[in-house]
């Protein structure tokens, strides 16, 4: 059976969806394949769409199954199925995770491409883009000038500042 | 006077007012085209905030940003050409565009000129948005009489969408910010509060006793579920930087249901990627021992898991206290399980666990209730058979850092009462426990008047307090928060954390609460169709929240009042970083450690004394 809901029901996987556009897919397809049709219709699919139909059916559940969805794809290596809801093992009182290592700067700065990669990479790279030609610009129209460093640090600057939020958030955070 | 003279007065009164207002609008013309680049970035940025729905406290922070490059420039072209000769470029470059404007010359102009020309019409763009915002609010501005209800209308719609807009990004509203903030969302408004792009509140607030109001389907697990990973993050930073105890997470689910297990399901997962090591789901997956409460709290909550009655019951009732206390304190030791508690409530255990000789008034009592213990036995059997054995251990709160607690409040409501009854009393004996590790607590109860009949959210509320346990309480409306508005307006006006109002029906009496705020009403004359040249202008009082908004708030957005201000926000849907990477399970399982089952301590044996008795009378060995 699918786990994608809302591809049981032909639907784009958006939680935006409202009632109406979940109801009528669901009846198009119950039209189409319920088991006391004529010629039998498809038990399987009017099953799955029926269970997509239970789960869809509220704007809460929408987002529950788009946020799944999302999760999913983010998996770090796919191969990895491994329900993340197994309850682990009990751990003993008083046992507090490890500090924070003095050096955390330094593995914050080496997840910055796995970051970058999981957050909105595409949109990252267009305002790089925009940066890195408008300081090309300015160093072109006024080279050797003091505004001219003045500038591209601004360049910089705004480009750190927007696009931090274009990455993913780092790990327990 | 005549009537030519007066004519000719007003006309040319009027001609020079126009006179006079037109060379002051040429005037400001001429120095903005002189001042171009400045008004290019002015022109900008006041188009930005009018298209984003942007405060002007946002441009004047992002004047303040580049200021820093503009002093460096500064100082850069002093040290290069000391007396400013680099830093009058800009103006020699004017100069020349005025002679020649070019389209390379212009950019040139523009490029030379940035660094001070973008701080300063960064900061102009504020100054102009922030009078069209007043003049606008305080009715001096517009065309038409009912320009601000449409500036309002047309600006929130550009403010929740440039908020929905941040918070589908994916680094702009994580569980956690500096300095132990929880980001909420997307600000869309802010009354009152300082203005910042992304809401959050200090993770101290949830410490504290917070309300959320909101009707089904506005949003208001998305905020619950956010709020708790947020403060459990930040907690257990805390605790590893040893400023602090370790996070536990009490969350009772009182509406029960497979929704309950869904949210249930999507708190484990969050958790665990704030840090969680474990996070019991209870009743499905973990149990927890009623019985290892302190004796004497024992008694009393069995006493008030049953309903007594009052007026003649209330007979009835000393004798269901005074047969408990019996049970419960009888010298071998309080009771271990259902089953060892049930068998206490019989004649003949009590009179054998008391009839040691040294306890002759209670020995007394049993005496004088044995009549009525077989129905006392009987009610607490049922009672204890409908709680099901989830809360007949083994198990403590300690064995998680969170525990799910999912109460069929709608389903078996008498049931999820008892139930929510005995675990709050069990999250406060962890919040006092003086021997095992103390712990940062938060007891989360959403919907909790589905299962306040005995224990009102209040009495909840303020023992929270007392124990200085956070208690974060939700309900789908106003009335859902108590039984009467003394109760409501009790939990309500002590929510010190704040109280975050979704969409709701009946707002008003939440919003009292954050009072109201003076604006200007200004008042035209009307002459004829259109507005004359006189009129008046009042200080009058407006809702810092305004329950007509509150009405028509869409899912996931919220009013977070707090101190007489009020922040409008649009929630961002809680998901762990995608970082987050969970321990791998070990290559074959570790056993569980559970706690080993207690027995049940037996009552001393029959005492011996009475045979002797009988030696004395009769004599050893005697034909009795």
């Amino acid at each position: 059976m699918s786990t994608n809901p809302f591809e049981a029901l032909g639907l784009p996987a958006d939680p935006g969806l409202s009632d109406e556009q979940v109801r009528a897919a669901w009846r198009q397809i119950a039209a189409a394949a319920h088991p006391d049709r004529a010629d039998g219709g498809d038990l399987d699919r009017y099953t799955q769409a029926s269970a997509a139909y239970a789960e869809l059916r509220t704007p809460w559940g929408r987002s529950e199954a788009h946020a799944d969805l999302v999760e999913q794809s983010w998996r770090v290596g796919g191969a990895d199925d491994r329900s993340d809801t197994v309850p682990l093992p009990v751990v003993g009182t008083g046992q507090l995770p490890p500090p924070v290592p003095p050096w955390q700067p330094l593995i914050d700065l080496a997840r910055l491409p796995v970051r970058i990669c999981h957050g909105r990479p595409l949109r990252l790279l267009a305002r790089g883009l925009v940066a890195a030609g408008l300081c090309l610009v300015v160093l072109a129209l006024i080279p050797g000038q003091p505004a001219a460093p003045a500038d591209v640090g601004g360049l910089i600057l705004w480009f750190v500042l927007t696009g931090r939020r274009d990455l993913a958030p780092p790990p327990e955070r | 006077m005549s009537v030519w003279s007066w004519l000719k007065l007003a006309v040319g009164l009027w001609v020079l007012r126009k006179l006079l207002r037109a060379t002051g609008w040429l005037l400001l013309a001429a120095v903005a085209a002189a001042a171009w680049p400045v008004t290019l970035v002015t022109v900008t940025g006041y188009t930005a905030a009018w298209l984003r729905g942007w405060p002007p406290v946002r441009l004047y922070r992002a004047a303040a940003w580049v200021l820093p490059v503009t002093v460096a420039w500064l100082a850069g072209a002093e040290v290069r050409a000391p007396g400013w000769a680099a830093a009058l470029a800009p103006g020699r470059a004017w100069v020349r565009d005025l002679e020649h404007p070019a389209g390379m010359e212009l950019a040139r102009a523009f490029a030379l000129a940035a660094p001070a020309a973008v701080p300063a019409g960064l900061a102009l763009a504020g100054l102009a948005w922030a009078w069209r915002n007043y003049a606008i609010t305080a009715g001096l501005g517009g065309v038409m009489a009912s320009a601000p209800i449409t500036f309002d209308t047309r600006q929130w719609k550009r403010q929740v969408r440039t908020a929905r807009g941040l918070t589908a990004a994916p680094g702009a509203v994580p569980l956690l910010a500096r300095g132990g903030q929880i980001p909420v969302g997307g600000t869309i408004r802010a009354v009152g509060h300082r203005w910042h792009p992304v809401f959050a509140v200090p993770s101290s607030a949830c410490g504290r006793h917070m309300v959320i109001v909101g009707s089904t389907g506005s949003g208001k697990t998305n905020l619950m579920i956010r709020l708790w990973a947020g403060w459990f993050t930040a907690t257990l930073q805390q605790a590893r930087s040893g400023r602090g105890n370790r996070p536990l997470l009490v969350v009772l689910d009182c509406k029960g249901g497979r929704d309950s297990r869904r949210k249930a399901d999507r708190t484990r997962r969050l958790m665990y990627g704030a840090g969680a090591r474990r996070v019991a789901v209870w009743p499905d997956e973990a149990r927890l021992s009623l019985w290892d409460l302190p004796p004497a709290d024992l008694a009393v909550l069995l006493y008030q898991m049953i309903e007594s009655g009052t007026g003649a019951a209330a007979y009835y009732a000393d004798v269901l206290q005074a047969v408990l206390t019996l049970a419960v304190l009888a010298p071998c030791g309080p009771p271990v399980n259902m089953a060892g508690f049930l068998d206490r409530l019989d004649a003949k255990w009590l009179q054998q666990a008391w009839g040691d000789g040294r306890h002759a008034a209670e020995a007394a009592r049993v005496r004088g209730a044995a009549r009525h213990l077989p129905d006392i036995q009987l009610r607490y059997a049922t009672l204890l058979g409908r709680l099901g054995p989830a809360l007949d251990g083994p198990g403590n709160l300690a064995d998680a850092d969170a525990w799910y607690f999912i109460l069929e409040g709608t389903r078996e409501p008498s049931v999820a009462q008892a139930q929510a009854m005995a675990i709050t009393e069990l999250a406060a004996q962890a919040a006092t426990a003086l021997d095992g590790e103390p712990r940062a607590i938060l007891l989360a109860a959403d919907d909790y008047s589905a299962v306040s009949g005995r224990v009102p959210v209040s009495n909840l509320y303020e023992r929270g307090r007392s124990l200085g346990i956070g208690v974060q309480v939700s309900a789908q409306s106003w009335q859902g928060l108590g039984k009467d508005d003394d109760e409501r307006y009790r939990i309500a006006a002590t929510a010190d954390g704040g109280i975050f109002v979704m969409h709701t029906s009946y707002p008003e009496p939440l919003t009292q609460l954050a009072g109201k705020r003076r604006v200007l009403e200004t008042a035209h004359k009307l002459i004829g169709n259109s507005w004359g040249d006189e009129g008046t202008t009042r200080v009058q009082r407006a809702w810092t929240a305004d329950p007509d908004l509150i009405r028509r708030l869409a899912v996931g957005q919220a009013c977070y009042i707090h101190r007489g201000a009020a922040t409008f926000v649009q929630v961002a849907r809680p998901q762990p970083s995608p970082l987050t990477l969970l321990p791998r399970p070990a290559p074959a399982d570790p056993p569980v450690q559970l706690p080993v089952p207690r027995q049940e301590p037996a009552p001393p044996a029959w005492p011996v004394t009475a045979r002797r008795d009988l030696d004395d009378v009769f004599g050893p060995g005697a034909d009795r």
